[in-house]
């Protein structure tokens, strides 16, 4: 069994690689073309000064994009899967927030955000499916050797270290 | 490559290399631009009817003192505004020509590009003294969202339905003349806190969501309170 997983690891590591980068780098994307809309799906969560909101909601897409194209390469992969793992726990603190206050928001994750009608929310949803983005992330930060990854002396190190 | 292929396992700086690439490239390929596209410019070119301490917005029967003041903020392609367009429109545009309101509009864009070319198109013929005909035809031809209907020929052709011919219109808007003044709508809308379009303020306190928004009643009762 645990030989399986030795064998198995660095695969199931690629999975869960591309699946977190593949998520950041999009939520990112989709965002990157619309910095109003951005910067209003900040807003809307009524955490932050305004005008911090507002440049949070600049800068976040674009280090999304940033994270997401590292874990997709495979490049630093520890550091990516931690720094990924950590935004994904702030969005969940937050949308929780929104949850809890009663606003009735969208969170904005992929583009949109905002205000949405009651009833519309679906916080519930946002929340598992972050949640489970953070326990990729950790998989990642356990075992951070990966098939294809580009982190080449971290992957021999890992290997060495599993082996052994 | 070469250093990682290193037997000893010395640092590895393609991925090194690579992460600063990665880093540099989204700087400088997306957030420089963003943020120099956000940026608010002073001396951006304005609609004559354009308030600057409003909040840039397009304002009528601006030297009324005495009456309500409603302000709206609006993305043209947004369904929401449409359907607020055809419950108040009238009532508004009434308010106007009556002189028994001042009103401020502010054309947002964070809809996307046609929404800016529509705010920009909005304030040209604002010029032409039309922007409260040009703002009732916009939705009552508003299509979906980014669909590439909305260029600025698009406009120049509907606005020929409101007898707008002249040469400088077709300028303003063949050269998105007002396109600064668009970002500095949507700075101060941003600063404003606006989260969702519509919003409505009359004498500077947002209207009643579940209510005033969706009904023609609710709207008129609270200008009448104000």
């Amino acid at each position: 069994m645990k030989n399986r997983f030795v064998i198995l690891q660095p695969w199931i590591g690629l999975v869960v690689r591309l699946t977190l980068g593949g998520v950041l780098f999009l939520a990112g994307y989709l965002k990157v073309g619309t910095p109003d809309k951005s910067q209003m799906a900040v807003r809307a969560y009524e955490m932050l000064p305004i005008s911090v909101a507002n440049l949070l909601g600049l800068i976040l897409p674009p280090v999304e994009i940033v994270i997401g194209v590292l874990l997709i390469l495979g490049a630093l992969t520890r550091v990516m899967a931690a720094l990924g793992g950590f935004t994904m726990f702030i969005f969940i603190i937050a949308i929780a927030q929104a949850w809890a206050r009663g606003l009735n928001i969208d969170c904005g994750c992929f583009g949109g955000g905002g205000a949405v009608e009651p009833g519309q929310t679906k916080y519930l949803q946002e929340i598992l499916r972050d949640i489970g983005l953070v326990f990729l992330a950790a998989y990642l930060i356990r075992y951070p050797s990966t098939k294809f990854s580009l982190d080449k002396n971290q992957n021999r190190k890992s290997s060495q270290e599993e082996v052994a | 490559m070469a250093q990682a292929k290193n037997p000893k396992g010395g640092k590895d700086n393609f991925t090194r290399n690579l992460v600063i690439a990665v880093v540099l490239g989204v700087v400088l390929i997306m957030l420089v631009p963003t943020l120099l596209s956000k940026k608010s410019n002073t001396n951006a070119a304005t609609p004559s009817i354009v308030s600057v301490e409003d909040g840039y917005g397009m304002v009528f029967n601006k030297e009324l003192k005495d009456v309500p003041f409603i302000e709206i903020y609006e993305d043209f392609q947004c369904p929401a505004c449409q359907r607020f367009e055809g419950i108040v429109g009238e009532y508004i545009e009434d308010l106007i020509n009556t002189k028994k309101a001042k009103v401020a509009y502010h054309p947002l864009s964070f809809l996307g590009p046609e929404s800016q070319l529509a705010a920009n198109a909005a304030g040209c013929a604002a010029d032409e003294g039309q922007f409260i005909q040009f703002h009732k035809l916009l939705y009552a031809n508003q299509p979906n969202e980014n669909s590439g209907a909305w260029t600025s020929s698009y406009f120049t052709t509907l606005s020929l339905g409101l007898g707008i011919t002249s040469k400088e219109y077709e300028k303003c808007v063949n050269k998105n003349e007002y396109k600064d003044w668009v970002v500095n709508v949507a700075n101060e809308g941003a600063k404003r806190n606006i989260n969702s379009t519509p919003t409505v303020f009359i004498n500077g306190k947002e209207i009643d969501r579940d209510k005033a928004y969706n009904s023609l009643g609710e709207f008129m009762l609270a200008v009448s309170k104000a």
